[in-house]
């Protein structure tokens, strides 16, 4: 729509006022930007539900292999690591330091198992996402050290007769401390505890120069110690098990074989049962996996991505009878 | 005194000449109320000129035309009425109220058309409480009203009583100072600006500056105004009802200790920039036809007022909507990262890996959402749409990299967790797909079996049939027009059939074999 510029020569034309009809601006006022308006045709709703059927359904298949490549043998080791006579009262067995914590399981392999081999410990009925829990701790400190005054949020686990605990809160306070030691026939496996922590935490969340001092003093025992000549970013045990978890069923990783497992090997394993999970009914599991290119063994994914294309196969062919039978 | 004077120097005067004085309707009127009618408004005209003015101008916008019965409502005899009691001036309005209902429902002719003339001095009787009900029973079935004679207390009397007697939406224009009550009045007021001052416009809603625009304001703006806002609300609901769930679901799994999965920054910008732009694009520049169809097709206009785009079942269905994404994407994350290993390194996912990745699930899920929804799609929509999308990843990307005092747990964890590892990006594919298939389906059935009008349209004119087939372009239009009874189609559509009554007179005559001619009329 144009409205001309030229010169009102009446008063009683209205004064007009040059308009740049084509401008980007006069368009974007007038609502008139140039548009694409797709419509559903039934041709293109039966071919994107065909495509994505086509494409879900080899990334569900391959995803499915990936994941029944994995091998995994998970032991249960709480209840058996109990001795008899501690059978009704296990809390006061795993809080009794004098007694012998030390326990062997048997683990047999079923398929080969390549190497690296991933050694996890699991955790069920253990809130780590409780909110409480998470915040109780402080990266400042992780960070500085004794120089940092940013503890408040640690409480109660702040300090200890008056001395303040590096690392302190909740998180640290609960490490795990179970050990395990794996033997094959006569020789013992060697398991690498390095670099099972993400590099960005051990260089940039753990300080270098910050050490353990005055932990786990107190009367409350909580976890396990710490070795107070070894700085923070080298206690990967710690680094693992300060990112809380997002369930309360999880696993962490302990460290790593870097031998083969033959098929019908023998494992024993030498743990020590140290970690008290009876007073609240959690259970401890011993976890061995190897891994694919998509991570450990869940087939679930696979099984999502055949489904979700299999229906959209089936929605297409549904579409396209509708529409032979149905015309409009 | 005065009158024996003038009547002493009025005498023996010759005529010279006559003026007039031509107060035109302004231009576009007349195009303006059919169109309005077409699109199925009714219209009433409420004036301070006297009746015979007021009917002329009714016959000149074709609110009137030849053989509508008129119904006048009038107070015979102003001397009269001072010597009658109020009461029964009341009765005899009431009496010609009565009798004019009754001809209107005894009429058997679908296409007569009635039309109610009612002057100030009546209206003050007929809009008392006792009378106004039957007044507006009566008003409401003429095609049209006009009232003369009114006062500005009664321009907004009137309004008032359409307005709760009725219970629509009423739309009052002016553009004088006696408007001023009755545009304040109504639902709408739109003041029209220019020769009679600028008060009409202050007291306005709207203003315009020709009445002619009115068409433009209401069936195109309108019609786009109320789809828009329809379609932005439930979409709202939607996204927050899909984000804020997931929320509640992982309490269940926290023991209900209130720990949220997602870092706060996150949750922040969620409504801020993330997903809020593309609703806004959406509201502001979603056309489902353009203006020209709209134009075209006045009967559109009645999805407004049907209410078709907002009932409850379009809401609970978009709700229903949010409670199935957020399910999805929830069950889906959960089960994916259970807890074994996400990455070829054995590393096991915390509550930083999750969280971001049911964060990018339902940043993806929603705004290819918003993109099916969508029918009109600038460069604008584009770049908000997916520009959230690339914005919500450019977040994740910076933030790891500000120092963990800032970013806690998301330090760097696109760049080292999540971005190297293959499940995450499967993750996302699977629930976007997963999330919007239903709603994909859902639309795609819609328009293949059920289709609704602006569907029709928007396939006519992307196959661009309108331009091969004028013929059907032309039947279709005539289609979507409301039945109407005013404007001067309805006056041509009335001369039609006068004529093929002529027409058909004639035939059945020349049958006989003596033939007179039939009297013309």
């Amino acid at each position: 729509m144009e409205i001309a510029s030229g010169p009102s020569t009446d008063s009683s034309a209205a004064r007009t006022i040059p308009i740049d009809s084509s401008s980007i601006l006069y368009e974007f006022k007038q609502q008139n930007l140039p548009a694409c308006k797709p419509v559903l045709k039934p041709s293109y709703v039966i071919t994107t539900f065909l495509l994505l059927g086509f494409i879900f359904l080899p990334i569900g298949l391959t995803t499915l292999c990936a994941s029944r490549t994995v091998v995994e043998i998970v032991d249960r080791y709480d209840s058996e690591c109990v001795p008899g006579a501690f059978r009704g009262n296990k809390v006061s067995f795993i809080k009794d330091s004098s007694l012998p914590k030390n326990c062997s399981r048997i683990l047999k392999v079923r398929k080969h198992m390549k190497a690296p081999i991933y050694i996890y410990y699991q955790l069920d009925n253990y809130y780590q996402n409780h909110r409480r829990y998470v915040k109780s701790k402080s990266d400042q400190q992780l960070l500085h050290g004794l120089n940092s005054s940013n503890t408040g949020s640690c409480e109660p686990e702040e300090s200890n007769n008056g001395l303040p605990v590096v690392p302190c809160g909740l998180i640290a306070w609960s490490l795990f401390n179970d050990t395990y030691t794996l033997i094959r026939g006569t020789k013992k496996l060697s398991i690498n505890r390095k670099n099972i922590a993400w590099k960005s935490d051990r260089d940039s969340k753990f300080g270098k120069q910050v050490y353990p001092h005055n932990f786990q003093n107190g009367t409350l025992i909580g976890g396990g110690k710490l070795d107070p000549n070894i700085p923070l970013s080298d206690q990967e045990d710690l680094i693992v098990w300060m990112r809380t978890a997002a369930f309360p069923s999880f696993r962490k990783l302990y460290g790593r074989i870097e031998e083969d497992l033959k098929a019908d090997d023998v494992i024993v394993v030498h743990l020590m049962n140290n970690y008290n999970t009876y007073s609240f009914g959690g259970k401890k599991k011993l976890v061995l996996s190897t891994s694919s290119w998509l991570g450990g063994r869940n087939d679930f994914l696979g099984v999502a991505y055949i489904s979700v294309g299999g229906s959209s196969i089936i929605l297409s062919i549904v579409f396209l009878l509708f529409h032979i039978k149905i015309p409009r | 005194m005065l009158e024996l004077v003038a009547d002493m120097m009025e005498k023996d005067l010759i005529l010279i000449g006559a003026t007039a004085v031509e107060d035109k309707l302004q231009k576009g009127v007349p195009q303006c109320i059919d169109k309005l009618a077409q699109a199925g408004l009714k219209i009433w005209v409420l004036t301070g000129d006297k009746m015979e003015t007021a009917i002329n101008i009714g016959f000149s916008c074709s609110l009137l035309r030849q053989g509508m019965k008129q119904i006048c409502i009038t107070v015979m005899n102003s001397d009269a009425v001072a010597q009658e009691s109020k009461q029964a001036v009341k009765e005899n309005i009431s009496m010609q109220i009565t009798d004019a209902s009754q001809m209107v429902k005894l009429e058997k002719d679908p296409h007569a058309a009635f039309a109610l003339i009612i002057d100030g001095k009546t209206l003050s009787y007929a809009l008392e409480d006792d009378m106004k009900h039957q007044f507006l029973a009566l008003a409401v079935v003429c095609a049209s009203v006009i009232c003369c004679r009114v006062s500005p207390k009664q321009k907004a009397l009137v309004t008032r009583l359409v307005k709760e007697g009725t219970g629509k939406t009423t739309l009052a224009i002016g553009d004088g100072a006696n408007d001023v009550g009755m545009i304040q009045e109504a639902d709408i007021g739109v003041g029209i600006s220019g020769v009679e001052g600028m008060q009409a416009v202050m007291a306005s809603d709207f203003s315009i500056s020709q009445f002619r625009f009115l068409e433009r304001l209401l069936v195109v703006h309108g019609h786009w105004c109320y789809k828009r806002i329809a379609q932005m609300i439930c979409y709202f609901f939607y996204k927050n009802i899909a984000f804020g769930l997931t929320l509640f679901y992982f309490e269940a799994f926290t023991a209900f200790s209130g720990q949220s999965v997602y870092n706060d920054w996150y949750m922040l910008l969620f409504n801020v920039i993330l997903t809020s732009l593309p609703v806004i694009s959406l509201g502001v520049f979603e056309q489902d036809v353009s203006s020209e169809v709209c134009l075209q097709f006045p009967a559109l206009y009645q999805q407004g007022p049907k209410n078709l785009f907002f009932d409850w079942y379009r809401i609970l269905g978009w709700m229903g909507n949010g409670l199935y994404t957020s399910l999805v994407i929830f069950i889906l994350n959960i089960m994916i990262f259970y807890n074994q290993a996400f990455r070829a390194e054995g590393q096991t996912a915390d509550m930083a890996a999750m969280g971001a990745t049911m964060f990018s699930c339902i940043i993806t899920a929603v705004n290819c959402q918003i993109a099916l929804t969508m029918s009109h799609f600038t460069w604008i929509q584009h770049l908000f749409v997916w520009g959230s999308v690339t914005t919500w990843y450019l977040f994740l990307l910076l933030f790891g990299m500000l120092p963990p005092y800032y970013s806690e747990d998301a330090h760097k964890i696109l760049v080292e967790a999540l971005g190297p590892a293959p499940i995450y990006w499967c993750t996302i594919l699977l629930v976007t797909v997963a999330c919007n298939l239903p709603y994909l389906a859902h639309i795609s059935f819609q328009r293949c079996f059920n289709p609704m009008d602006h569907h029709i349209i928007q396939e006519i004119k992307y196959y661009k049939k309108d331009v091969e087939d004028q013929h059907m372009w032309r039947r279709e239009r005539s289609k979507a027009r409301q039945e109407t009874k005013i404007g001067f189609t309805a006056r041509v559509d009335a001369k039609i059939r006068q004529l093929k009554g002529k027409l058909q007179r004639k035939s059945s005559t020349l049958i006989l074999p003596n033939c007179m001619p039939s009297p013309c009329q």
